[in-house]
């Protein structure tokens, strides 16, 4: 049978959980023989919200990006770093606007058979469900998505991969 | 991190003593130590006060966001009050300032700094929300409010 899984696509939010759906995501690819694509979304959109309500001058909105977009780079050099420990290579992408947006323009582009994100927070209030992006990602896109929960049977997973 | 997550009834405070800016900066400031939060309470307080000199973080109708960055926090953190007579905050409105969320972020959070903010702005759009949260009398009230949205 024809491998179901060629393209995996994982969203990095530099939370623990989105760590930990990376490296579920790692597993699969090095299971399936996939390519494997980590995103991270520089979230501009709330800086400008603030610019525009006032909480933030322009001089917060920059030192704030600046600072988001090295968590980035960051979070992506340590998503590569966990690919190349176990022989997985791993596509690190930047994106800057509205994170579940640009998750979704990143799913039509790319069309990976599943978008790997990490365990969803709970939510309590309309709020939550109104403006989680994870969540309205996972509503939006057009492919299949995997939620990854239990970190540390997905720890003791990836730990046991060899490299 | 979600804004429900930081508000709790021991972090906010109903009423608001303080009738000055740099009063009700104190108090909340105050409100932070008593629980834990912080340590040095003139060190959060010189923080937020040199943010406010580069501008007011007074809002339109009567909501102020006073917020730093300091290395006198590990992880976000966030003090509220209520002052139903209002306060002068220099809003840019010109009117009193009534709720207040102020806001303290370790140097290296800048994006949960920015996303607690972020829903901070979206909350207090809402004009019913924000005379409910200013006509609570207790912080459980507060709390309930939140929960309730």
């Amino acid at each position: 049978m024809e491998n179901l899984i060629k393209k995996l696509l994982v969203y990095v939010d530099g939370s623990e959980e989105s760590v930990t759906a990376a490296q579920y995501a790692i597993c699969l690819a090095r299971i399936s023989g996939a390519e494997l694509t980590a995103l991270y979304v520089v979230n501009t959109r709330a800086a400008e919200e603030l610019v525009k309500a006032n909480i933030f001058l322009k001089s917060e909105e920059e030192e704030y990006t600046r600072d988001i977009e090295a968590d980035a780079e960051r979070y992506l050099n340590h998503v590569k770093n966990m690919g190349i420990e176990k022989g997985v290579t791993v596509v690190t992408k930047k994106k800057r606007g509205t994170p579940f947006l640009e998750i979704k323009a990143e799913v039509s582009e790319q069309k990976p058979d599943i978008l790997v994100l990490g365990e969803l927070s709970k939510i309590r209030s309309r709020r939550d469900e109104s403006y989680n992006e994870a969540e309205r990602a996972m509503r939006n896109v057009s492919c299949s998505v995997l939620i990854v929960k239990d970190d540390e049977r997905v720890w003791d997973l990836y730990d046991s991969l060899t490299p | 991190m979600a804004l429900l997550d930081l508000i709790k009834e021991d972090v906010v405070k109903v009423p608001l003593e303080s009738v000055t800016k740099t009063d009700v900066i104190r108090e909340l400031v105050d409100v932070l130590v008593k629980h834990g939060k912080i340590q040095d309470a003139d060190k959060a307080c010189d923080a937020i006060m040199k943010r406010e000199s580069l501008g007011s973080t007074g809002l339109e109708k009567g909501i102020a966001v006073p917020h730093a960055k300091t290395d006198q926090v590990k992880s976000l953190t966030l003090a509220m009050g209520v002052s139903p007579k209002g306060v002068d905050f220099q809003a840019v409105d010109g009117q009193p300032s009534k709720l207040f969320f102020l806001m303290l972020a370790a140097p290296d959070q800048s994006g949960p700094h920015l996303e607690a903010l972020a829903e901070i702005a979206r909350v207090t759009r809402s004009e019913t929300f924000c005379r409910l949260l200013c006509s609570a009398t207790s912080a459980r009230e507060v709390v309930g409010l939140f929960q309730e949205d």
